[in-house]
This record gives C-alpha cells, structure tokens and sequence, in this order.
C-alpha cells in the first residue's frame, strides 16, 4: 500500500467512524412530556416550570445527550397545558402515555391537578416528576413512579414556627388564605413547633385570595396586641396584608409565606411599608443565596426567555437532570420501574439549582419526597436579603412522611 | 320498524363497536367524559330544554353526587356499586330543598338563584374541609367491583366505557320515557306558556319541581360515574363554568331533544381537545365557535341537520 492510498483509506475510515459516530449520538430520541399550567392564573408557577424542562433538555441535549449502553438519547420536549385544572391535566396526561407514547412526565405546578394525575399514575407504564405543587398527600401514597422536587408546605412551615418561637415572640397572630390547602398546612405546622418553643397562636384569620382589603381582620388583630403578625398567601393580596398593616398603625413585626418577588410586592406596597418584613420559606432560586449552579441557571435563563426565572422554576430543571441521571443508573429509558427505583438511589445531582438536603443521602426518600433547605429572607432598603437558614430536619419530617396515608 | 329507530339503532351499534376502532386509548378516555357528559346533559335538557328553566346548578348537583359516593364509600364502608346508586337520590335531596323556593321566580332570577346554589355548594366544598378534604380534594376513590383481575375489572377503561355507556343508554331511555309521557307533555306547556297551563288548573310549580330534582339526580350520577372513573375528586371541578358547560352542551346539541344532549356532550368534551394546536388562543377559538353556533344554531347541531334532511326529501 502506497503512503497515498493509506492516507485516502485513513482520510475514508476515519470520516465513515465520524459519521457513524454522529449516526450513533442521534439515533435514539426520547419523548418526555410536561403537563403544567400554561395559561390561567397558576401560568405565573406552570409557564416558567416548561421553560425550564426545555432548557433543561437542551442543555442535556448539547451535553452529549443520555447515553444508555450503546445507545446514545436525545431528548425531545412535548408540552401540553392543564391550566392547573384536575381534568385538563388528566387529559394531558393521558394524551401524553396514551397517543405520545410518553413515559416520562414532568411539570405539575399546582396541587390539584396533580393529585388528580397521581391518583391513577401508578397503573400506568411511566413515571411522573412533580416540581411546584406543595400539598402534603402526594408524596403520602407511596407511589412508586412519582417523586417530587419541592418539599411540603408543612416541612416549611414546622421550620418558620421553630424560627418564630426562637425570636422570643409569645403571641403570634395568622392571616392568610386557609382555605388553600397547602397555606393551611403550612400554618397547623408552624403553629405546632411555635407552641413547642413556649408560644401561642391568638388568631386565625382569613381572606380569599382576590380580597384586596384586609383591614377588618387587621383591625381586629390589632386589638388582641399581638407580639407579631404571620402572613400566608399569594404575593398580591399579602402585599395588600403588609401594606395596610402598616397604615393601621401596627408596630409590631411580620412575617410571611408568599415567595413573591421584590417586583411583585412594589406593585402593591412601598418599600417602607415592607421594611423588615420577614418571608420564611424554602430557599428556591435566591441570588443572594444560590451557589454557581443557580446563578449560571438565572443567567442562561434570562438571556433565553427575557425575563428572570421564577424562584420556584427551577424544581422542573432539577427534574429533567435528575431523570437523566436516573436512566443513565437504570441502563434502560424503556423499563420505567427500573427508572423510578433509580429515581429513589439517587445522589443529588451536580446540575441541580435547588439546595436539595439528603436524606440518607439520597436525594428522594422512600416516599419520593425531596427536600430543600429553608431561609429566613428579609426586606432591607428595597430588596430581599437571605439573612439565615431555618431549623429544619429533613430525616425527622421523611420519617413522619412515611407515617401517614 | 320505523323510520326513525333505524339510527337510534346505527347510532347505538356504533357507540358499541367504538372502543375497537379506536386505535388510541386517550380517546377512549374521552369517550368516557363525553358519556359521563351525556347523563349530565340529559338532565340539563329536562329542566332547561323542555321546561324552559335555565338551571346554573348541575355542575353544583355532580358536585354534590360525586362527593356523597366518594364520602359513603370511605365512611360508612359501603360498595361503589351501591353509593353510584345513592347518589343521586342524596342529591335529590339537596335539590329538594333548593328547588323548592328558587321555582318561585322565574326567568333569569331562576337562572341567578341558582348560579347561587352553585356558588354555595362550591364554597362549602372548598371549605368544609373536615368533609370535604377542602381544595386537596380526595384521591383513592375505588372503582365498582372488586378490584384488578376480577371477572370485571373496572380498571380497563374499555369495561368502564360500556358500563358508563349502559347507564347512559339507561338514562336517555328515562328522559325518552318522561318527556313522552303526561308530565312531560306538560314540562313542554309550562315551556310554551306556564299561565296558560295555571289557569285550566295543573299545579306548575309541582312538574317545575319535579323537573328540577330529576335533572339533579342525573348529575348527581354523572358525578358519581365520573368520581369513580377519575378516582380523584376536588371542587375545581363543580364549579360554575362546568355549569355553564351543561347549558352549552344543550344549545349546541339541540335544546328540548333527546339527540342534541348526545351530541352537546360529545360536542363539549372533544371540542377543547381538538383546539390544543391553538394552544393559549385556543379557550378564544373555542369561546368564537359557540358565539357563531349559538348565532347560526340557535336550533342546535340537531335543529340543523334536520332542516337539511327536510330538504333533501322535499328535493
């Protein structure tokens, strides 16, 4: 063989590997799904959830892909809306597994539709990742092929009523959205731990959450003279709560459960009025408080889509890396049981954005449930500063997660 | 056999071999909806069809019908194919007890009243959280029968499908029987003019009544069906715009007809489904085609294709 026709034969074979090799990284594409609320009044939590499986999926994409064995998956992102509706999300559901052929659904913002997912996804050859949705029973049923991202409200509220009951306060008055069920959870928690640290809930008063006036109950909390005020709601009627607090003349410190943005609450209140307003709640996606992983994720994230990410976003991104990871463990993307088991071992992943705390270092528990660390947020001069991490113990609350039903 | 069981009877065979020609089982689910919808719409039609009342409640009443099964099946123990029996007659109840003063308006303060009742039952469902497990709703709700692997799993949808479309079938047949018989003879006068049938001396108020709580209890076992099929149940669901739903599946089918609820039902639950492509412009598309069906309809899907078979024959 002359040295011509070996470089022509080397030149050849190494562009036939190079194109088997790229027919190889492309030749397996794996349909996940996302059912979130796109549109109507939750599309605030559910749009920037999808977002964020997508751009999760790009990223993975670029990264080389999943790569099971030989094989090599792209991800491919289908997204339906549920409006955060109980139907409309068993219908996306069900169009996803049924006519899609999907077998990984991620998404799921809101507690109603999902609990109306989750009540008949063990049957189904899948696997469900719930980001943003907080009420407690999803992760009670011992699902096999469901885990969640975001921890339950009543994790949180336990840690924001050990925090409150450590600043000395006797005699805390609540006002909020009760008859949402995962703010009333989040307050039956809190109201345990405080009573645990010497403390005493006087009242529980409520407002809907299109109410914009609260000062009928604020007039009435005022003259039990509480110590401090535990406000629990959507951002826009708890600015409302804040705001009016203030021009009823009550002088006494407040917290609060909203995770509403500094944007959000100024549209409402002046920054005076919110002055040392404390918002207990899971860390989620502060800049004060994220490490390079979420400031990376806010940056791409805003530069993709034009606005900041939702703090609560990126529970659906940790999904998608988690479900990679997951797969990547299993050495299967078609045997979901193997994937959901996988799900369970996991460590937490090195791309997630959310300060996930392991339990038994596994980033789910038996029950499927993650968790994240607390904070204790304060407004100062305009902004939310992250002045500390609650008290919480994720082992003590995965054991008494696998007590109930 | 007359002219026109020749269709009922097409339309009945086709309904039965539907699941084997559905190739994909999502829409099979929505068959089910739709059959769910169809015993739903049903009642709507008694009281709004040929009584001429427009009730904003049956939503409310499903409501109502779906939490009783799932509450007398968790509570008192009882089999789902007993609390899908009770449940409308619980829900009868209730509209016993709501039809009695809201029949003694009429017109749109009927319609407002009971857009209240509505309201009402929402918010005690969203609230009497004890009961009612508030927003989180209740999940777990057993299926009719005895489980997976039994003879008759009502699990597999398919099974489910025929189950609900007996009962369908059943309760179509019941609103045939009612309507052509002397009460619904005079459903239909007190529609056409409720004074004149008061002045030869027919208690009105006893057949509006009566109207009223039949078409509650055909939602009360629409929402029992549809509580057992979805094992999920939360208020979201029995609220007003499901209720305003009813009505449209009753306009677009063909009010005061026993076909144009069939059709509304299918119309209602598919509809949505099919305007996903639009994605968020797709609640306008849906909300533009009722205007312009409800403009150029005003006799229903019904309504029209009889014009166009009246003028094929007169051709």
């Amino acid at each position: 063989m002359t040295g011509k026709i070996f470089l022509k034969g080397s030149v050849a074979g190494l562009a036939a590997l190079m194109m088997s090799g790229a027919a190889m990284a492309a030749d397996e594409v794996l349909t996940i799904g996302v059912a979130d609320a796109l549109t109507g009044g939750a599309a605030v939590y559910g749009l920037p959830q999808a977002n964020a499986v997508q751009m999760a999926a790009d990223e993975i994409n670029q990264a080389g892909g999943i790569k099971v064995g030989d094989d090599t998956y792209s991800l491919d992102v289908v997204v339906y809306d549920d409006k955060a509706n109980p139907t409309e999300a068993t219908n996306a559901v069900r169009k996803l597994i049924d006519r899609d052929g999907v077998k990984y659904i991620l998404g799921f913002c809101c507690s109603g539709a999902t609990g109306a997912v989750a009540s008949f996804i063990e049957y189904e050859d899948a696997v469900m990742l719930v980001g943003n949705a907080a009420e407690r029973s999803i992760t009670t049923r011992e699902i096999g092929n469901l885990v969640r991202t975001r921890p339950p409200a009543d994790y949180t509220g336990a840690a924001a009523g050990a925090f409150v009951a450590q600043q000395g306060h006797k005699r805390v008055a609540v006002l909020g959205a009760l008859e949402i069920s995962f703010y009333a959870s989040y307050v039956e928690a809190f109201e345990r731990e405080f009573t645990k640290g010497g403390g005493e809930v006087i009242a529980h008063e409520v407002f809907a959450s299109k109410d914009r006036d609260m000062s009928p109950q604020l007039t009435k909390i005022r003259e039990m003279e509480p110590d401090a005020l535990l406000v629990v709601g959507y951002v826009e009627p708890a600015a409302f709560a804040y705001r009016q607090s203030v021009e009823l003349g009550m002088d006494i410190p407040r917290y609060g459960f909203t995770s509403g943005s500094e944007e959000q609450f100024l549209r409402v209140a002046s920054s005076e009025q919110m002055e040392g307003v404390w918002d207990l709640r899971p860390t989620e996606l502060t800049l004060q408080s994220t490490g390079e992983t979420g400031l990376a994720y806010h940056k791409n994230y805003s530069e993709r889509f034009g606005i900041a990410p939702s703090p609560s976003s990126p529970y659906a991104y940790d999904q998608a890396w988690a479900l990679k990871h997951a797969i990547e463990a299993a050495g299967t993307a078609d045997d979901t049981e193997a994937v959901a088991a996988a799900l369970r071992d996991l460590e937490i992943p090195s791309e997630a954005v959310m300060q996930y705390l392991p339990v038994n270092g596994k980033m789910f528990d038996e029950n499927g449930q993650a968790y994240t660390a607390n904070g204790a947020f304060q407004w100062q001069d305009g902004h939310w500063v992250y002045v500390q991490e609650l008290p919480s113990d994720p082992e003590a609350y995965s054991a008494f997660l696998s007590t109930l039903d | 056999m007359t002219r026109k069981t020749i269709p009922l009877l097409a339309a009945l065979a086709l309904f039965l071999i539907l699941p084997q020609l559905i190739a994909v089982k999502y829409y099979l689910h929505l068959s089910i909806l739709a059959l769910i919808w169809v015993i739903m719409a049903q009642g709507q039609n008694l009281i709004q069809g040929y009584t001429g009342y427009v009730s904003i409640v049956q939503a409310g009443f499903m409501g109502i019908g779906a939490y009783s099964t799932a509450l007398m099946g968790s509570h008192f123990g009882l089999p789902s194919s007993v609390t899908i029996i009770l449940a409308p007659l619980v829900t009868a109840c209730f509209a016993l007890l709501a039809g009695y003063p809201s029949l003694r308006v009429k017109g749109h303060y009927f319609a407002i009243v009971t857009l209240a009742f509505n309201m009402v039952i929402f918010i005690i469902l969203l609230n009497f959280t004890d009961l009612t497990n508030g927003e989180a709703g209740i999940s777990g709700i057993a299926k009719p029968g005895y489980g997976r692997g039994a003879l008759i799993d009502f699990n597999d949808r398919q099974v489910y499908y025929y189950f609900v479309l007996a009962v369908a079938v059943l309760m179509t047949a019941l609103a045939a029987v009612i309507v052509r018989s002397r009460i619904g003879q005079i459903l239909i006068a007190i529609r056409q003019n409720e004074d004149l049938v008061a002045s030869v001396g027919v208690a009105a108020w006893k057949y509006k009544l009566f109207a009223f709580v039949v078409s509650a209890m055909f939602a009360g076992l629409a929402g029992a069906l549809y509580a057992h099929y979805q094992s999920f149940i939360n208020p979201e669901i029995f609220g007003v715009a499901q209720s305003l739903d009813a009505i449209l599946a009753v306009i677009i089918g063909g009010s005061g007809t026993l076909t144009g609820p069939v059709i509304g039902a299918f119309f209602v639950v598919f509809l949505p489904e099919y305007l996903r492509f639009a994605d968020s412009f797709r609640l306008i598309l849906y909300g533009l085609i009722l205007v312009l069906a409800t403009i150029f309809m005003p006799r229903g899907i019904v309504g029209v294709a009889r014009d166009l078979a009246g003028r094929i024959r007169g051709q």
